[in-house]
């Protein structure tokens, strides 16, 4: 079984954690217009690559950022899910975006 | 014909001890150490089994279940091992797939149909679509393997999880050392071995004593590396159960598997591979036979010869493929003995003898080019014929765990060339083959798979691969009347694979998919290499231009109970579990948890009983277990604003000791979840969700709370309270008896909540209404539920307290018109379209779902849900009965029930818009197509003002 | 059964990319329906290597939703003549289908189904407990006490059939009609101009064209990149596993949503066994040991006796997931580009009718009737298809 190594909690089995999806950078909802809404609710970046990924460490509650390659299934890095509102780095950049929000509210 | 000889020093039986087992209905008698197929040499059996296509005789192939020869019925139990199951007392084996039993199968004469059954004949043939289903049931009659007894129990075998530095899988030369190397560097190591015994078939006894010795060697024997899966995860399979191996480095000594020569007739009871002669006889001490021809093409052969000479088996001819073999003692001495050797020949065709076992083989010359010069064959008197003609390497796990090989035109076997992380190959399957190389190949790998677990120094030793070709590059001969087979599990000829390769089958894949080569249980374990030296002449290209086909667990075939093992099933139990059974309970699942659906009384229908139940809370008071509800706390200064984002409504004006109703969108504007939310202080709240939604709820609401960095906590704390519903006109008389809190109206309104004690126990009052009467959610630490329960159940007994169930509450509940998430709305439905608009507050600057919801009401419902009722006397729909309008689909009936207190059916329907009006006839259409006239109607049906709830009234 | 080709030629009238069931049923359809016989199907991989051959087989059309019922039914028609169509078998064997259902909320969306199945004519039943019983005698019916089977949707129709036939079936077809099939041949970019395609470019030379099919399941999204369009479509890994053979004993086909089960038993005697999609995204085909062990454990609670039966092999595929489990086809914004793309977990059943009005929609730049509940622009419309209502299992 994969091995996920947890910002918290360390190495521990894939099956401890929930996978909470791609980190999404959210519109703002009051001004984007509705195709840009429906784009961000629905449309995903399918294509493999190293993404950033909500994941849950379920025993303890505990949810991080993972930049992940989704062809080899290894973990590049971790963040804490603060990094989400500060902003993560482009992968293999080291100065990041803007706030990538999902969930909607600034 | 195979039989038994004297005791050896080294064999593994105790002839002390007879085993007596039967075969096909007869009796016959082993030793103790034999295996199935040991045993069944040892008698001189002719054959063992019959073919998976067409039925030909087959004895042992490999002696090592590299084949499907050797596979058995036994005791009820199908496609048993023969070459590795040892004999157990009383064993009774049959053959597999005959028709009329192994000698007399009726079967038999499939294969004089042979050559009408060509590659893929089953796709051309027989796809009228008339006749198919007549065809079909007679390939179904012939098909498949063993029999399942369909009354076997359930086997739990218990599963282990292991953990090491070091795995070594492979128990010979290289694995030992391998073993023995990383174990010196601090290792803890476990060593794997299919065999029972460990050392292969040639390790040296002083490193087998040197690991069995060593206090840091785990040995797993008779135990298959079954598949290798990510970050050195391996599944190992004993017979008894599975070890969940996870490693910090593996060594894959898995070594190579003896290849056929490919010939006519070489599938006959007999014909075998050399490696497997030679375990027989030295474990086993069973000849091959009374006068033995091997079929050359390596030293490995001339060592076979020496070792059955010196057992005293005659040895009639060397058949050597090559011009000439290699200078080697071992040569030399088959030379001395004067056993004869035929160089430059090949098998041309094995003859069969009367009793359907081989009989003689047919040599031709062979020339340079590989040719056969036929007119020059002579016939070779002989009962066995041994195949030493190459191999190839065991590399299917290899394969598994990243690693990559290459063909090596030199070793004619494919060799590793990239080894991932933590992997390390040695011994043959890495192209290392003879004597001190391999012990040295073993131990720098072992040495370096210890140093990547951060023990010792990598060894930096380079051990050469072997310089002497141990595998013929095409020890395939054709013949014009074919019976030349490559795959023995499926009955596949070279022309099979040429045929298919001709109809564009052409790449290794194709290949295996039209004709199966390599599908069988063995896995093309036997078959692959040929298969693919085959397809290469074919096409005119080498064997390194070919790939492989991908190497999938499992090494070896693993029953499922050892997949299984004891099936785990968490199961949610609320406190007040015991009393529930002890009420009579019927159970329905819910999620993890088991709720009472009803509660059973003598003498009482089900209907009655749940009747009697919707009865007691309308009339006097009831009580049902609510503590599979999740129950959430929120705390902080940031803890409205985090209600305000994830609920549709607002609770940030929600006053201190009051609950409101909360409804969940997801970020397309969908209905996930509901419950009620208590405030119990200005930065603490208290919410309930449903049964199945608590997990995944509280889960999202972690991660949006992380997200947003609001100032606040949550805590689940669905399994440290229990909770009841009391309602009925009388629960207040009841409850006030057991508690300090002043539950009149003016200190305790309708949706207020209080905190205090209820019989003794620290409690939060929630004064709720979803089953339109009077009635509080209590909820109490778990620990004190079932005091509590019974307390309430003591005080409510005068005013004849019943328990409700699920069924009764959602009688209950329909009669007031409340949905059930996921029942009355599905994974499309808005709060528009369920009616819930009232629980949304639109004008917030933001709720998850929000932005969706509005374009959603541009968009307008695509359908509405509603109240509907039937008249008294109509039979009553079944939910998800479809409403039709003018021949369509126009809805379907979400909800429904007979409701005693209004004297007529009532539901709640998924309309379309445009018959969502109330007053509006509907038709709705029931399992036998007649329809049922209903009418849609304003919810709630039952006290549509909630006097009763708010005001207490029916007391 | 198909030729070899050297070279690529400098255009094709249209290129569909991807060798798998479903592009080469739309190539075989453009030949013979639609008289479009200057095709070009390329494949990175080879003919049927990817879901088409890692399927469990399972062929039935008792949906949800009224799209779904008439799309699904339709393939169900044509599967039924593809034997005889084609001259080749394709074991396509008819043999009744069980979606088990352990809760009532199960047998509430059983019944859901059977009446929309019904109403179009569809062979479907939600039946009781006693009816399972009947017609699989052997399972145990509390699944050993974990998950009491109440009840089914019965649906008499359901099939299964030799998958990679089916490739080779529409593959022969085409190329007889002049199709050529290139294998070993990936797609490395897609030209446009002005919004309309003009070409493709690959591994073996660009080629010129105005008209591409991406048939190509979980490497859709690779594809999408080339034309910059954006869609739902996730990936996620699901896999299989299959048993040695042993003698037939189980007609029917299972499936149960609460265990996570389907089985069938094809006609080599081998039971194949499906269970859930992966839990997160993966664009590898790797294979997982908590498979193989939740899905044995799940087996014998149905049936206990297989104790001692053996697995004999375990895959992956990619499967291409939508957000409603309804496919998205036809007609795209970039003029040109086609898609059969969103198969997820159910593209097997449909290759005959995907051909079928996919070959309609490219021929005649309009989507078929057939599917155009499945647009692409149903998200950004917030119209999407009620499927999800019958996601228990959906295979």
């Amino acid at each position: 079984m994969k091995i996920m190594v947890c910002p918290l909690n360390g190495p521990r089995p894939v099956a401890e954690f929930a996978y909470g999806g791609e980190v999404r950078r959210s519109p703002d909802p009051n001004t984007c217009s509705d195709a840009e809404w429906s784009s961000y609710v629905f449309n995903r970046s399918g294509s493999p690559g190293a993404k950033y990924e909500w994941w849950c460490h379920i025993a303890s509650g505990f949810w991080f950022v993972a930049l992940r390659d989704t062809t080899r299934d290894v973990v590049i890095a971790t963040f804490p899910a603060e990094a989400v509102r500060r902003g993560l780095p482009t992968p293999g950049a080291t100065v990041g975006p803007a706030p990538a929000i999902s969930g909607g509210a600034a | 014909m195979m039989h038994r000889l004297e005791v050896h020093a080294g064999e593994w039986l105790d002839r002390s001890v007879a085993v007596r087992f039967s075969f096909e209905g007869r009796e016959y008698q082993g030793y103790s150490g034999d295996t199935i197929s040991s045993a069944l040499a040892a008698v001189g059996m002719p054959y063992l089994a019959r073919s998976f296509k067409y039925h030909r005789p087959r004895g042992i192939l490999s002696f090592a279940n590299h084949d499907s020869n050797t596979l058995f019925q036994v005791d009820g139990v199908p496609n048993v091992r023969g070459d590795v199951t040892l004999l157990r007392e009383g064993m009774r084996v049959t053959a597999l797939n005959t028709f009329g039993g192994l000698w007399q199968d009726k079967a038999r004469v499939l294969d004089r149909f042979a050559r009408l059954l060509p590659v893929g004949f089953y796709y051309k043939a027989f796809h009228s679509k008339r006749w198919f289903p007549h065809w079909e049931r007679m390939f179904r009659a012939l098909t498949g393997l063993g029999e399942v007894n369909l009354h076997a129990a359930r086997e739990a075998t218990p599963k282990r999880y292991g953990f090491c530095d070091v795995l070594v899988i492979g128990g010979g030369p290289s694995g030992l050392s391998a073993a023995l190397a990383a174990a010196q560097s601090g290792a803890q190591v476990a060593l794997v071995d299919e065999s029972p015994r460990l050392g292969g078939s040639d390790a040296p006894p002083a490193l087998v004593r040197a690991v069995q010795e060593s206090g840091s060697i785990t040995l797993y024997l008779a135990t298959i590396a079954a598949g290798y899966y990510a970050d050195h995860w391996v599944a190992l399979a004993s017979p008894s159960r599975m070890t969940k191996m996870r490693a910090r480095a593996v060594v894959f000594a898995t070594g190579v598997i003896e290849q056929p020569a490919v010939f006519r007739n070489n599938d006959l009871p007999g014909v075998m591979l050399a490696s497997g002669a030679a375990r027989l006889l030295a474990r086993h001490s069973v000849a091959p036979g009374r006068r033995v021809v091997i079929i050359a093409a390596n030293l490995e052969a001339y060592v076979t010869c020496l070792e059955l000479h010196s057992r005293g088996v005659p040895v009639a001819a060397i058949v050597e493929l090559r011009t000439t073999a290699e200078s080697h003692s071992a040569v030399t001495s088959c030379a001395a003995l004067g056993l004869p050797i035929l160089q430059a020949h090949a098998p041309y065709e094995a003859i069969r003898g009367p009793d359907g076992a081989v009989a003689g083989l047919r040599v031709a010359p062979l020339n340079a080019a590989g040719r056969v010069d036929a007119d020059s064959s002579r016939h070779i008197e002989c009962d066995a014929i041994l195949m030493s003609v190459g191999w190839a390497a065991a590399a299917q796990l290899f394969l598994q765990a990243g690693g990559s090989t290459q063909f090596s035109e030199g070793l004619q076997q494919f060799i590793p060339t990239e080894l991932p992380q933590g992997i390390f190959a040695a011994g043959r399957m890495n192209g290392v083959y003879d004597g001190e190389s391999r012990l040295a190949d073993g131990r720098r790998a072992g040495s370096q798979a210890a140093a990547h677990a951060g023990l010792g120094v990598p060894s930096s030793a380079m051990v050469a691969r072997s310089a002497r070709c141990p595998s013929h590059r095409f020890a395939i001969i054709d013949h014009p009347k074919a019976k030349n087979f490559v795959d023995f599990d499926e009955d596949l000829q070279v022309k099979d694979l040429e045929n298919a390769a001709q109809e564009g089958f052409d790449s290794s894949e194709l290949l295996k998919r039209y004709s199966t080569v390599g599908m069988g249980p063995s896995q093309g374990k036997h078959s692959n290499m040929n298969a693919l030296r085959v397809l290469a002449r074919f096409r005119g290209v080498g064997v390194d231009q070919l790939g492989l086909t991908t190497a999938r667990p499992m090494y070896h075939p693993v029953p499922m109970k050892l997949l299984a093992g004891r099936s785990f099933y968490p199961e949610r139990r609320t406190p007040i579990d015991a009393q529930h059974a002890a009420l009579g309970a019927v159970w329905m699942p819910a999620g993890n948890w088991r709720r009472p659906e009803f509660y059973a009384v003598s003498g009482e229908s089900r209907a009655q009983s749940i009747d009697a139940e919707v009865r007691a809370v309308r009339e006097g008071v009831g009580i049902i277990d609510v503590g599979t509800l999740g129950k959430i706390e929120v705390y902080g200064p940031g803890a409205a604003e985090l209600l305000d984002r994830v609920y549709t409504g607002r609770f940030s004006d929600l006053k201190v000791g009051m609950t409101r109703y909360g409804l969940m969108l997801d970020e397309s504007g969908v209905i996930i979840d509901d419950g009620v939310i208590a405030r119990l202080a200005e930065q603490m709240f208290y919410f309930t969700t449903t049964t199945g939604g608590s997990a995944t709820v509280f889960r999202e609401l972690q991660r949006l709370n992380a997200l947003w960095g609001l100032d606040c906590a949550l805590v689940n704390v669905t399994g440290h309270r229990a909770a009841f519903n009391f309602a009925g006109p009388f629960s207040r008389e009841v409850l006030q008896e057991l508690t300090d809190i002043d539950l009149r109206d003016e200190a305790f309104p309708y949706l207020a909540v209080r905190s205090g004690q209820v019989a003794g126990a620290a409690a939060r009052l929630m004064r709720v209404g979803f089953v339109g009467e009077l009635g509080y959610e209590i909820h109490v630490a778990a620990g004190r539920g079932s005091d509590v329960w019974q307390a309430l159940f003591a005080a409510g007994a005068p005013r004849a307290l019943r328990p409700f169930g699920v069924e009764a509450q959602r009688v209950l509940r329909l009669e007031k018109g409340h949905l059930i998430v996921g029942q009355d709305t599905d994974g499309l439905t808005d709060p528009n379209e369920a009616n819930a608009l009232w629980a949304v507050a639109m004008k917030k600057p933001f709720f998850v779902g929000q932005r969706s919801l509005r374009i959603l009401q541009a968009r307008g419902p695509r359908q509405k849900l509603v109240g509907i009722e039937l008249a008294a006397a109509t039979p009553l729909p079944k939910e998800c009965h479809l409403v039709i309008d003018q021949g369509a689909i126009a809805g379907r009936v979400t909800s429904v029930t007979y409701s005693r207190a209004l004297n007529k059916s009532i539901g709640l329907a998924m309309l379309s818009p445009e018959l969502a009006q109330v007053g509006r006839d509907i038709q709705i259409r029931v399992d036998n197509g007649a329809m049922l006239a209903a009418r849609v109607v304003a919810a709630p049906f039952y006290d549509p003002k909630g006097l009763r709830q708010k005001a207490g009234l029916g007391a | 059964m198909f030729a070899r080709h050297d070279s690529l030629q400098a255009g094709y009238d249209v290129v569909i990319i991807g060798a798998g069931g479903h592009g080469l049923a739309a190539a075989y359809y453009l030949a013979r329906d639609h008289g479009i016989r200057n095709v070009a199907v390329l494949d990175k991989g080879y003919l049927g290597g990817g879901n088409t051959g890692r399927n469990t087989t399972i062929i039935r059309s008792n949906y949800l939703t009224p799209e779904g019922v008439k799309f699904y039914d339709e393939s169900v028609r044509l599967w039924q003549d593809l034997g005889e169509d084609f001259d080749l078998n394709l074991f396509y064997s008819t043999r009744g289908h069980y979606t088990l259902a352990h809760t009532d909320s199960a047998m509430r969306t059983m019944r859901w189904r059977a009446e929309v199945n019904k109403h179009y004519g569809v062979r479907s039943e939600a039946v009781d407990a006693a009816f399972v019983k009947r017609g699989i005698p052997s399972i145990d019916m509390t699944c050993g006490g974990h998950a009491p089977i109440l009840g089914a949707l019965f649906h008499e129709p359901g099939a299964i059939a030799r998958h990679d036939a089916v490739a080779w079936g529409y593959g022969r077809g085409a190329d007889r009609r002049g199709v050529e099939i290139h294998q070993q041949t990936e797609v490395t970019g897609i030209r446009l101009q002005g919004g309309r395609v003009v070409g493709v470019d690959t591994t073996r030379g660009p080629i010129a064209t105005s008209k591409v099919l991406c048939a190509v399941a979980g490497f859709t999204p690779r594809i999408l990149d080339m034309v910059d369009l954006h869609t739902p479509i996730y990936v996620h890994p699901l896999q299989a596993m299959v048993s040695e053979p042993v003698k037939p004993w189980l007609d029917p086909i299972i499936v149960s949503g609460s265990l996570h089960v389907y089985v069938s038993q094809t006609a080599r005697g081998e039971l194949v066994m499906g269970a859930s999609l992966d839990p997160y995204e993966l664009h590898a085909t790797r294979p997982t040991l908590d498979f193989v062990e939740g899905l044995a454990s799940h087996m014998l609670d149905m049936f206990p006796f297989l104790s001692e039966v053996k697995v004999n092999r375990q895959w992956a595929g990619l499967a291409d997931m939508t957000p409603d489990f309804a496919p998205i086809m036809g007609v795209t914004p970039v003029e040109g580009f086609y898609l059969d793309a969103g198969w997820g977990t159910w593209g097997f059943k449909a290759t005959p009718v995907c051909g079928k009005t996919m070959s309609h929609t490219v021929a005649t730049g309009r989507n078929h009737p057939l599917i155009e509940g499945f647009g692409f622009d149903r998200f950004a419309r917030y119209q999407l298809t009620g499927e999800k209502g019958a996601a228990s299992v959906g295979h």
